[in-house]
């Protein structure tokens, strides 16, 4: 029943967030592109957030919706645009960029589907393991009936507190009675240990882009 | 749930509609946002691989990682662009990607 509603959920707040994407393209006002966006930023969080990956929608709340498109609204605000005038759209470009566009998505919805397993619900990389002879076939799956998690093949394998639990350290009896899924810890359990110089190297970078982006807007003194 | 192809291809859907607005806009600040689309795009792709490999109880969090490395580039490059664009409208006076034409025949 929860996993039929989270479904549909799903399809919901994609058929949304595509809605809101046509929205960013087809307004002429850009602060009604820009609304847009934070829409369908807004629904991608739920789609996160439908997911398990907690963190990560809130992530992409607060920087994409909360900062990135605040930066986009200063800016069109500071430069005062105005909407585009119709007289500009060019027809012929458009049916381009729609071709160019639909043939994209049909590459990438050729190769979802015929990834391995996808449509069915299992995981293509180890689909392609199993068939490749490094992992021994249904060991995953096997496992998986002896850990006492789903069915090995039902879409998108479920999350147990348990095996979390267990992942952050815990012992077998509170890894047994835990009931909620720590997804930021595990996510900082991988940053921090295994990430951790990539971590330091991305702050490098965002220094690299402050200081970029002040060098950049200054006005220039014609001495 | 839903099948690892349907995430992959709302991903695909997302992507190809920033294309196409990259294409079609004259504007470059909503060009930016589309681009910007792009790669929140990407990033939902790599989260559902994330989920769909955790067949042990937890997802395989590298991708997870590394959708979180491409928020915060995508923070710094947004902030990079923008500055661009402001040089770029004190220069020309004009944020339609038709003003840049110096190098035009």
């Amino acid at each position: 029943m929860e996993s039929a509603i989270s479904s549909i959920l799903f399809y919901v707040f994609a058929a949304a967030a595509v809605l809101c994407a046509f929205g960013v393209v087809a307004f002429r006002n850009p602060v009604s592109s820009a609304m847009n966006m934070a829409l369908c930023f807004g629904f991608t969080a739920a789609v996160y957030f439908g997911m398990g990956a907690q963190f990560l929608g809130i992530v992409q709340l607060i920087v994409y919706a909360g900062a990135i498109l605040v930066l986009f609204l200063f800016i069109i605000m500071m430069l005062d645009i105005k909407a585009e005038e119709h007289a500009r759209k060019s027809f012929p470009l458009a049916c381009i960029a729609v071709i160019i566009a639909g043939i994209f998505a049909g590459f990438v919805t050729k190769v979802a589907i015929s990834l391995p397993g996808a449509t069915v619900g299992e995981c293509p990389a180890i689909v392609l393991c199993e068939s490749l002879g490094d992992l021994a076939p249904g060991s995953i799956a096997q496992k998986a009936a002896t850990e006492g998690l789903a069915p090995y093949g039902s879409a998108m394998p479920e999350l147990s507190p348990a095996a979390a639990a267990k992942a952050l350290g815990a012992d077998e009896a509170t890894a047994a009675a835990a009931t909620a899924f720590p997804d930021t810890k595990l996510l900082g359990q991988s940053l921090f240990t295994k990430y951790n110089i990539p971590f330091v190297i991305l702050s490098f970078a965002l220094l690299a882009g402050t200081v970029g982006a002040v060098a950049l807007g200054r006005k220039l003194r014609k001495d | 749930m839903t099948p690892l192809a349907h995430y992959l291809i709302f991903s695909g859907i997302l992507f190809s509609i920033g294309l196409a607005g990259v294409i079609i806009r004259k504007n470059i600040i909503v060009v930016f946002m589309c681009l910007e689309m792009m790669l929140s795009a990407a990033n939902i792709s790599l989260v559902a691989f994330s989920r769909a490999q955790g067949v042990n109880g937890i997802p395989v969090y590298d991708a997870q990682v590394l959708a979180l490395f491409i928020v915060a580039i995508a923070a710094a490059e947004v902030a990079i662009g923008l500055a661009l664009i402001v040089a770029m409208f004190r220069a020309r006076k004009s944020v339609e990607s038709s003003s840049l034409n110096t190098l035009k025949d």
